[in-house]
């Protein structure tokens, strides 16, 4: 028999994982419905609902990076109206934020548009945001604009911020293995346009002080659309 | 985002998994639907959607063993069985959103992961709804055929929702082919491209110079969707279209097979791949691919004759060779008994049936059968229910048959 790829039975042994817990998701939804909203129990339904949308957002994302990382990943770009990628974003996020009592919000300019692969960034803000629900004192934002042919998309957070030394990859995921930074990474990276390449950049939040994840995607640019006709 | 009201809105489910279907219908009924249709597989939406009108389609991706939620899709857009004015959202998987994505031609209204709570699927039909609502009078002259009042209407909501503009301008593009205005076609998706990489105007790009004749420049479109995302699978049809102009007979086949292994299940595809390798006289081939699109074919919108005597032609080809084995007589007998079910009616199919199955005998050497074949054809022509053979074929019968009385 042909030996296989670890790395290609752990993708699909995610990916059963993964449709068990949409499962679970789902005969949580009837519990809920059965036990009504006033039940004292309700509080407890919704943080396990929540922590396996994480789980199953987790796996999402392990799943992309396995094939970012394996190069089995087809970009899929398409242009998006910023006002209306973020607030889809918020939407899925808010009741985990709600759970925490966090408040997260998000501002762009209601014009702005970026050409970007819509269910990488969805999975990289989600990673970034979940991440942020760790170390916010009170509130998250995350915020969009356009500067030098690059979309910019920031998550910012009031928390200690990242520290301030080179190896502190491992302090995005707190003990994890920074596994969601290596995979902002690598989907930063999968956006090029005429070799211009997408990066990320950890930095302090100005706006809140702590902690800013940065992703930089390129946009065409005038030359570039010259190319392209 | 204003609220919609789904009470006054038909929907069709179509989950084959009980557990999701449950799930699902009970979403939609406490978002306020109140009729709502359900599918457990495509065969049953196609004879649904077949007799009723919806307003919503919520399919799933995976539909077991039978046709999949793009192919069905893909299909009933295909053959008009649902209007432009009603919505179509695909529930996908992580493994299935590719395929979904990659069709270029015909893309889903909106496409929704799994799993997804109650209010996602209630903020994403909303939105879809509003959408609709706004392109109403465009999906109205698109279903009439009448491209010029979509051309028109299209450019009035652009002005009113620049949000829409995108899909503005493909549905002015895609009514400027059916004009056979090229020239402003290719104009307008060059003017998208300028601002912005749609797939779906590279596309069009290069529909448009195939249509204008101009096919190393329509080549090079459509080797750019190639290379940008290998699910974009029209592309390659639309390439072997360009080689087979070009007489490159053999290199379309190639670049249909490599379609169909990425996207098997198309029976468009099966057929032209079928075609053109009866014409390069590789029967082998062609039968593998006829013999699929004769199994695609069941249920399916594409369910016509010529499915099942191209299945036998290509089979009477390979007995031009030499004896059928068993396993393809097997094959050339259930389609055969396919085409008695249901296709010999017409006289046409009669004479084609026939002379298929004359030539598979005469190859076994049962000249016998194949003769009795012959005066069963031939008194079905007498009674005038049969077209008769070609003299052609009468010649080279009675050569054959010479021997027996």
């Amino acid at each position: 028999m042909k030996k296989l790829d670890i790395s290609t039975i752990l993708a699909s042994a995610i990916h059963e994982s993964k449709n068990q817990v949409g499962t679970l998701l789902y005969q949580l939804q009837s519990l809920k419905d059965v036990i009504g909203s006033k039940d004292a129990n309700q509080k407890k339904i919704i943080l396990i609902e929540e922590s396996l949308k994480k789980l199953n957002d987790e796996w999402v994302e392990y799943l992309y990076l396995y094939r970012l990382a394996s190069d089995g990943y087809d970009l899929h770009v398409d242009t998006f109206l910023l006002d209306e990628f973020l607030d889809d974003q918020v939407f899925a996020l808010h009741p985990s934020a709600l759970a925490k009592n966090l408040q997260l919000e998000y501002s762009c300019d209601a014009s702005l548009t970026g050409i970007f692969d819509e269910r990488l960034m969805t999975a990289v803000v989600s990673t970034a945001v979940y991440n942020a629900f760790r170390f916010a004192k009170s509130k998250i934002t995350i915020s969009a604009k356009k500067e030098n042919e690059f979309l910019i998309i920031a998550i910012e957070d009031d928390g200690q911020g990242f520290k301030n030394t080179e190896e502190d990859g491992d302090e995005f995921l707190e003990g994890n293995t920074g596994l969601g930074l290596y995979f902002a990474e690598l989907s930063a990276n999968a956006h090029v346009i005429n070799e211009r390449t997408g990066f990320i950049k950890k930095e302090s939040s100005l706006a809140l002080g702590g902690a800013s994840l940065t992703v930089f995607l390129p946009q065409p640019s005038n030359i570039d659309l010259l190319y392209n006709v | 985002m204003a609220q919609q009201d789904f009470s006054k809105k038909k929907a069709l489910l179509i989950e084959d998994m009980a557990e999701a279907r449950i799930m699902q219908r009970k979403m939609l009924t406490d978002f306020g639907f109140t009729s709502i249709d359900i599918a457990m597989k495509a065969e049953t939406a196609i004879e649904l959607l077949k007799n009723q009108t919806f307003d919503v389609i919520l399919s799933d991706y995976n539909l077991g063993n039978g046709k999949d939620g793009q192919q069905l899709l893909e299909e009933v857009r295909h053959s008009k069985l649902i209007p432009n004015t009603a919505t179509y959202l695909m529930v996908t998987a992580e493994t299935s959103i590719e395929m979904v994505m990659g069709a270029i031609e015909y893309q889903p209204d909106g496409y929704i992961t799994k799993p997804f709570s109650q209010a996602v699927l209630q903020r994403r039909l909303s939105k879809l709804l509003e959408t609709k609502e706004r392109l109403y009078n465009v999906n109205i002259a698109l279903d009439k055929g009448d491209f010029e009042s979509a051309i028109a209407a299209a450019k009035i909501v652009m002005k009113k929702y620049p949000s829409l503009i995108g899909k503005c301008e493909r549905i002015i593009g895609e009514s400027l082919l059916e004009l056979k205005e090229y020239k402003k076609a290719l104009s307008l998706f060059n003017k998208t491209l300028k601002s912005r990489k749609m797939p779906w105007a590279l596309f069009g790009k290069g529909k448009s110079y195939f249509l204008m004749g101009e096919l190393e420049k329509a080549e090079q479109s459509f080797r750019q969707l190639m290379l940008d995302n290998r699910f974009f699978v029209s592309a390659y049809d639309w390439l072997a279209k360009i080689q087979v102009v070009e007489g490159k007979l053999e290199e379309a086949q190639s670049t249909l097979i490599e379609a169909i292994g990425r996207s098997p299940k198309n029976i468009l595809r099966q057929m032209e791949l079928g075609k053109i390798s009866l014409d390069l006289n590789d029967s082998m081939t062609a039968e593998m691919s006829y013999r699929r699109a004769v199994f695609l074919a069941k249920y399916s919108c594409y369910n016509t004759a010529d499915v099942y005597l191209n299945h036998l032609e290509s089979l009477a080809r390979i007995s031009d060779n030499g004896p059928l084995l068993p396993r393809q007589k097997d094959n050339f007998d259930s389609t055969l008994k396919k085409i008695h079910e249901s296709f010999f009616d017409n006289p046409d199919n009669k004479a084609k049936a026939y002379s298929c199955e004359i030539d598979v005998y005469l190859a076994d050497k049962d000249t016998l059968t194949a003769k009795q074949i012959f005066e069963a054809w031939l008194s079905e022509v007498k009674s005038g229910s049969s077209t008769a053979p070609t003299k052609q074929q009468s010649a080279s019968y009675a050569a054959a048959f010479g021997g027996i009385q």
